[in-house]
C-alpha cells in the first residue's frame, strides 16, 4: 500500500511522537509511506492573518500538484489541520474549473500544474478504511486490556465534509482502540474544539475548553485520552498546569496519539516505537496494566 | 435601525468569501454551535446583521471577528451552507489589511507564522514563538519568552523542541531548512496576493 505521508510542520517539531509512532505502525501494517519532495506548509488555521484566501489555496495546490507529478498516490495527513486544508482546497479545485484555471496560472510560476486527480485523506481514514479493523486486530501482540481510554476527535479531524466518518458522532478512532483491546469510554466532549491555533494567544478563554474536554473524559472513566491531531495533543497535554491555574481545575491526564497506543499494542518498544518518552504528562500510570 | 448598503457591498466585493453571507437567514445556529460564543459580544449571526446595517467600524474593530478557533462546527451545521469560518477569516484579514487589529496577540502570532511560511516554505515551531515574542521589542519580548519558559523546558525535556527557541540570537541564524522551491513559492504567493479567488463556480 503506497501513500504520500504529508508530515506537516508539527510532526517535525512538537508532534514528533506522532511521526515516530506512525512510522512504527506503518511498518507493522505493511504501509509504504513516501514523502512529497519539497512540500510546503499548508498554512493551517491561521494563514488568513498574513495571507488572503487565494494564497491559502495556492499553498495547498502546490502540494497537490507536487504529489500529482511525483506518482499520484493518495496524500495522507496525520495532522487534522493539514488534512482539512489539503482536502478543502482539493474539493474546491476539483469542483470549480474556473478556480483551477486561476490557480494553475499561479502554479506555472514554479513550473507546476494540478489537474485534480489526488485524494487528500486523514490518517484515521487510511487506518480504518484501507487497512481495516480486522487487520489491525490481527497485528496486536500485546492487547491493551484494562486500559480505559477516551477517543477524542476534536474539530478538524472529521470536518467539514464528514467523508470517512461522521462530523457529529464519529467512531473510527473508537473502533481502532477497541481493536487494540482497550476499553473505550464514552464522553460528551468528543468533538468539541480544544482552541486549536489560537489556544496560546487566547489561553484565558481556551483554557475552559480544555478543562471541559478533560473533565468530561475523566468523568467517563478515562485514564488516558487518545487523539489523532497534533494540535489537540499539544493543547490538551502541555498546558494542563496553566489550565489548572486559570480555571481552578486539577487536571493530570495523559494525552497520546492513537498511533502511540497502536505501536504499543503491536508489541513495539514503548519509547523507540510508541514514543511514550516524548510525553509531558507521563502515560506510565495509565498503561500500567500493559506494563508500559 | 437604518439600513445602509454601502458597507455590505464593500464586504461582498472586497472580503474573501464575504458574498456568502447574502443567503444567511439569521437562524443563529452558528452562534449556538461556536465553542467560544460565550466569550464574544456578538456571534457570527449578529456580525452579519451589523454588516447589513452598515456598521463598519463596529464590525471591523470587533475582537469577535478574530476569535475563531477554526473548528468548522458552524460551517457543518449552517442550514444555508454559509462557510462561516471562511467569512470570519476574510473579515479578520480585511480588518488587518486596513490597519485595524481586532486581537493584538493572535495577530502577532499569525504574522510570525505567515513569515515562517513565506520566508522558508515551512513553519519551524521553535522559531515562530520567538518571532511572536520579539514583536513586542527586545526587552518586553524577552520577558514574554521567559513567561513561556515552563512550556519550552517541558517540551525540550520531552525532546519535542529544539533548544534554540530560548536563545534569541540564534533566531537570526537560519536554523530552519528552506524548501528548495522557496523562490518559486514566493512568486506564487506574490501573484496570489493580488487575486481574489473565483469561489463561485
Amino acid at each position: 500500500m503506497d501513500y504520500f505521508l504529508y508530515y506537516g510542520c508539527s510532526l517535525e517539531g512538537g508532534g514528533v511522537h506522532y511521526m515516530i509512532s506512525t512510522e512504527a505502525v506503518a511498518k507493522g501494517l505493511g504501509i509504504d509511506f513516501h514523502e512529497i519532495e519539497d512540500w510546503n506548509c499548508c498554512g493551517a488555521s491561521i494563514a488568513y492573518i498574513g495571507g488572503n484566501e487565494m494564497q491559502s489555496i495556492v499553498l495547498n495546490a502546490r502540494n497537490l500538484a507536487l504529489a500529482e507529478a511525483q506518482g499520484g498516490y493518495d496524500i495522507v495527513a496525520p495532522c487534522s489541520s493539514c488534512y482539512i486544508m489539503l482536502n478543502k482546497v482539493n474539493h474546491e479545485l476539483q469542483t470549480n474549473p474556473k478556480l483551477l484555471d486561476q490557480v494553475n496560472e499561479i502554479l506555472a510560476e514554479g513550473g507546476l500544474k494540478y489537474s485534480g486527480k489526488i485524494r487528500a485523506r486523514h490518517l484515521l481514514d487510511l487506518l480504518y478504511n484501507d487497512v481495516g479493523v480486522e487487520k489491525i486486530k490481527a497485528a496486536v501482540k500485546k492487547p491493551l486490556t484494562g486500559v480505559k481510554v477516551a477517543a477524542y476527535y476534536g474539530c478538524q479531524t472529521t470536518r467539514p465534509f464528514g467523508e470517512y466518518d461522521s462530523c457529529e458522532n464519529p467512531h473510527t478512532q473508537d473502533d481502532i482502540l477497541a481493536a487494540l483491546g482497550a476499553e473505550v469510554v464514552d464522553f460528551g466532549q468528543r468533538v468539541k474544539c480544544c482552541g486549536s491555533g489560537i489556544f496560546l494567544t487566547e489561553i484565558d478563554k481556551c483554557a475552559y475548553l480544555v478543562k471541559d474536554i478533560i473533565e468530561s473524559a475523566a468523568a467517563g472513566g478515562a485514564q488516558i485520552i487518545s487523539t489523532a491531531c497534533p494540535m489537540c495533543q499539544m493543547n490538551l497535554e502541555i498546558y494542563q498546569q496553566r489550565v489548572n491555574a486559570i480555571t481552578g481545575a486539577s487536571l493530570n491526564m495523559p494525552v497520546v496519539f492513537v498511533t502511540q497506543l497502536m505501536a504499543l499494542a503491536f508489541g513495539g518498544d514503548k519509547d523507540s516505537a510508541a514514543a511514550l518518552n516524548r510525553l509531558v504528562v507521563p502515560a506510565g500510570p495509565a498503561l500500567q496494566a500493559v506494563g508500559a | 435601525m437604518d439600513y445602509n448598503q454601502t458597507f455590505a457591498n464593500e464586504v461582498y466585493e472586497k472580503v474573501d468569501s464575504g458574498a456568502e453571507i447574502k443567503v444567511c437567514m439569521q437562524c443563529g445556529v452558528c452562534g449556538a454551535t461556536c465553542p467560544l460564543r460565550g466569550e464574544m459580544k456578538y456571534g457570527p449571526r449578529q456580525i452579519w446583521s451589523l454588516i447589513r446595517a452598515g456598521r463598519r467600524d463596529e464590525v471591523l474593530n470587533n475582537p469577535d471577528i478574530m476569535l475563531c478557533t477554526s473548528c468548522y462546527a458552524c460551517k457543518v451545521r449552517c442550514p444555508r451552507g454559509v462557510p462561516i469560518i471562511d467569512v470570519m477569516h476574510g473579515l479578520a484579514h480585511y480588518a488587518l489589511s486596513q490597519g485595524i487589529v481586532p486581537r493584538a496577540e493572535t495577530a502577532k502570532f499569525g504574522k510570525a507564522f505567515w513569515e515562517g511560511i513565506y520566508d522558508t516554505g515551512r513553519v519551524d515551531e521553535s522559531v515562530v514563538p520567538i518571532k511572536y515574542c520579539l514583536q513586542d521589542g527586545l526587552v518586553a519580548g524577552l520577558k514574554k519568552s521567559l513567561g513561556m519558559l515552563d512550556i519550552g523546558l517541558a517540551l525540550m525535556k520531552a525532546k519535542r523542541m529544539k533548544p534554540k527557541m530560548f536563545i534569541p540570537p540564534n533566531i537570526f541564524i537560519p536554523g530552519v531548512h528552506k524548501i528548495k522551491g522557496v523562490k518559486q513559492l514566493q512568486r506564487m504567493l506574490d501573484k496570489a496576493a493580488a487575486i481574489d479567488a473565483a469561489k463561485e463556480a
